[in-house]
């Protein structure tokens, strides 16, 4: 049974490419487009990873990983996350206070991104990939 | 003939007949020699009685004269002794040599008093216009340092402030003539401005540091200064007193500009990013073969080509923003109707409104309202307030753009009934990049469309653009312009 990616972004054509590119990677993947729809989506079902832009409408991906952190259920659900912003966010921040795995900076490549969820979730096509360089160890 | 001759000859009158001549010596009128050297010599000291008597006399008129003289000369004043009408009419000087010279003497010595006094007064004259020079010089330099904009201090090698102008005290809340301690350290509570003054002080030489330093005054408010500490000698001499001297410029306007410009190129990055993230994304794709059918492959082409048309409509509102704000557009005004424009904007917008299912409706004015405009500006602004109505109102809900005539100025004014904005969005909605948090989602925006219409209607045109609102209601953009009437 293929794992599940959500992504989140309020910006429709990025979803669309990252969630084309994860699907040939053999991902199930399911989209929402701010933090607010992906909160409840995980209330209904857990992913097996978040991946979710910075800056969105109505709940933000900080405020989404707040929730999720505080939540025993998802405390302990791995984050990737995506941002146009510049020098505002420092992954070394976000691992150490939300245990954010890697920060994509926009533009970014959806084949990097395929990659770093191998590595992150194991897939077997992570084997023959090679490890991301933003990819942080896996600490939840 | 003399008084003793007329006695002889009246007591002799043959020696008389005869004359004395004729009387042998030593027998003259029977009187013996040394009866006449008596007579002689009682004859000659009554004579130098009277001489004497005559020459006291003369002396003392001579002395009183003198006296005379030298008491009106005494009484004189400086200047009248230096003033020869009045020296002219001095009493005259005695006639004696002696009196006289010491008159003159006395006078000479006196015109050189006079002299010596008069040069005195005119030097303390001039020492006192002096003195009165530097006193209302001192007084406009000290209400000018007591007055000036930045706050100064000055410090004695002992770091106690011995000077302070208004704004210090005020800034540090203390009064320089009334703060019993003034210790550095009692007056200022900034510890990053004490250790600057206090490494200043410290150096051995003359000169100066400089800092920018955040500081909180006496009412808790934040504010940055460029502090310049400058270590003085009091004198020019190696072993003089030193002091400090430290002149605090404010520099919150800078720091809000540079955070403003730092948040406005956060800004165009991150709205630059958004579209380049989807090329590259797509672009990506279409490298790797991810596109296994020509229809993915048109459409992630038309992905492409519509984030490349977002990415230069967003350089080209930029650059026009910049333009305006630069004063370099070059803007070419001429008399147009005002509702022939609104009318050809509705024109651009209203397949938007359509394919939105929202009702786009005209309430223009049937009177003529005249603008000196640049056609293609102005038609851009209203443009642009329309299609902010059209984003921001949900399916089923009407914009109205409206014109008409108030005095000497007419106005258009487009209405949505919306989602509105809170006060606070009211306030930022023309700021460039600024967009609703809440409302992002409803759409796609620059967040230059709003900056723009307002630069437009009020640098371009001398117009104003104001918004009304009430959250979950709807808002009013309502642009007012000069009425420049009928064409002529």
């Amino acid at each position: 049974m293929p794992k599940r990616v959500l992504l989140c972004d309020d910006e429709i054509h990025i979803l669309r490419a990252a969630e084309f590119k994860l699907k040939r990677g053999g991902y199930d993947v399911e989209i929402a487009n701010d933090g607010e729809e992906a909160w409840q989506r995980i209330q209904v079902r857990r992913p097996d990873i978040l991946i979710t832009d910075y800056q969105m409408p109505r709940l933000d991906g900080l405020g989404l990983v707040e929730r999720l952190r505080q939540d025993a259920a998802t405390s302990d659900l791995p984050v990737l996350m995506l941002t146009a912003k510049g020098f505002e966010l420092r992954l070394e921040d976000l691992a150490a206070k939300w245990r954010i795995l890697a920060l994509l900076a926009k533009p970014f490549s959806p084949r990097e991104l395929l990659q770093i969820v191998n590595n992150v979730l194991g897939a077997p096509s992570a084997s023959t990939a090679a490890p991301a360089e933003t990819a942080l160890p896996v600490t939840a | 003939m003399p008084h003793a001759c007329r006695i002889l000859t009246a007591h002799w009158p043959p020696m008389a007949e005869q004359g004395l001549s004729s009387l042998p010596l030593g027998t003259i009128a029977g009187l013996s020699w040394p009866l006449l050297a008596l007579a002689g010599v009682t004859l000659g000291l009554a004579l130098f009685a009277a001489w004497a008597a005559v020459r006291i006399l003369i002396y003392q008129r001579e002395k009183t004269a003198a006296g005379q003289y030298l008491e009106t000369l005494a009484r004189l004043e400086s200047q009248d002794l230096l003033n020869e009408a009045v020296i002219d009419r001095l009493p005259s000087l005695p006639s004696d040599p002696f009196w006289s010279r010491l008159a003159d003497l006395a006078r000479d010595s006196l015109l050189r008093h006079a002299a010596w006094v008069q040069d005195q007064t005119l030097a303390r004259t001039a020492l006192e216009l002096k003195m009165g020079r530097c006193a209302t010089e001192l007084d406009r330099l000290r209400s000018v340092f007591r007055n000036l904009e930045d706050p100064i201090l000055a410090l004695d090698q002992f770091d106690e402030v011995v000077l302070a102008n208004r704004s210090a005290e005020e800034l540090f809340a203390f009064q320089t003539a009334r703060a019993e301690q003034r210790a550095m350290r009692n007056l200022i509570r900034c510890e990053k401005l004490v250790h600057l003054l206090s490494t200043t002080a410290q150096r051995k030489t003359v000169g100066s540091r400089c800092d920018e330093i955040e500081m909180q005054d006496a009412q808790g408010q934040t504010h940055w200064f460029r502090v310049i500490a400058t270590k003085f000698a009091e004198t020019g001499a190696a072993d003089a007193a030193t002091g400090t001297l430290a002149v605090l410029r404010d520099i919150g306007d800078q720091k809000a500009l540079q955070k403003r410009n730092a948040e406005f190129v956060s800004s165009v990055s991150h709205e630059m990013k958004t579209p380049l993230a989807g090329i590259k994304a797509y672009v990506e794709l279409l490298v790797d073969g991810d596109a296994e059918d020509d229809q993915t492959r048109e459409e992630f082409l038309n992905v492409i080509n519509g984030q490349a048309d977002r990415l230069q409509r967003l350089v080209d509102n930029l650059l026009n923003l910049a333009r305006i704000e630069a004063g370099v557009v070059q803007v070419s005004k001429q008399h147009h109707s005002l509702n022939e424009l609104l009318d050809e904007a509705l024109r651009v917008v209203q397949p938007s409104a359509e394919a939105k299912n929202i009702e786009l409706s005209a309430d223009l004015s049937p009177l003529y309202l005249g603008v000196l405009a640049d056609r293609d500006m102005l038609l851009q602004a209203a443009i642009n307030l329309l299609s902010n109505a059209i984003k921001y109102t949900s399916p089923g809900g009407r914009v109205t753009l409206r014109s008409r005539m108030e005095g000497d100025h007419v106005r258009f004014e487009v209405s949505d009934t919306g989602v509105g904005l809170g006060p606070e969005d009211c306030q930022r909605v023309f700021e460039k990049f600024y967009r609703v948090n809440k409302d992002k989602h409803m759409a796609a925006g620059t967040g230059l469309g709003l900056p723009l219409a307002k630069h437009i209607v009020e640098d371009v045109h001398g117009g104003q653009l104001t918004v009304e609102s009430v959250l979950g209601q709807g808002s009013t953009f309502a642009a007012t312009l000069p009425n420049a009437g009928q064409m002529s």
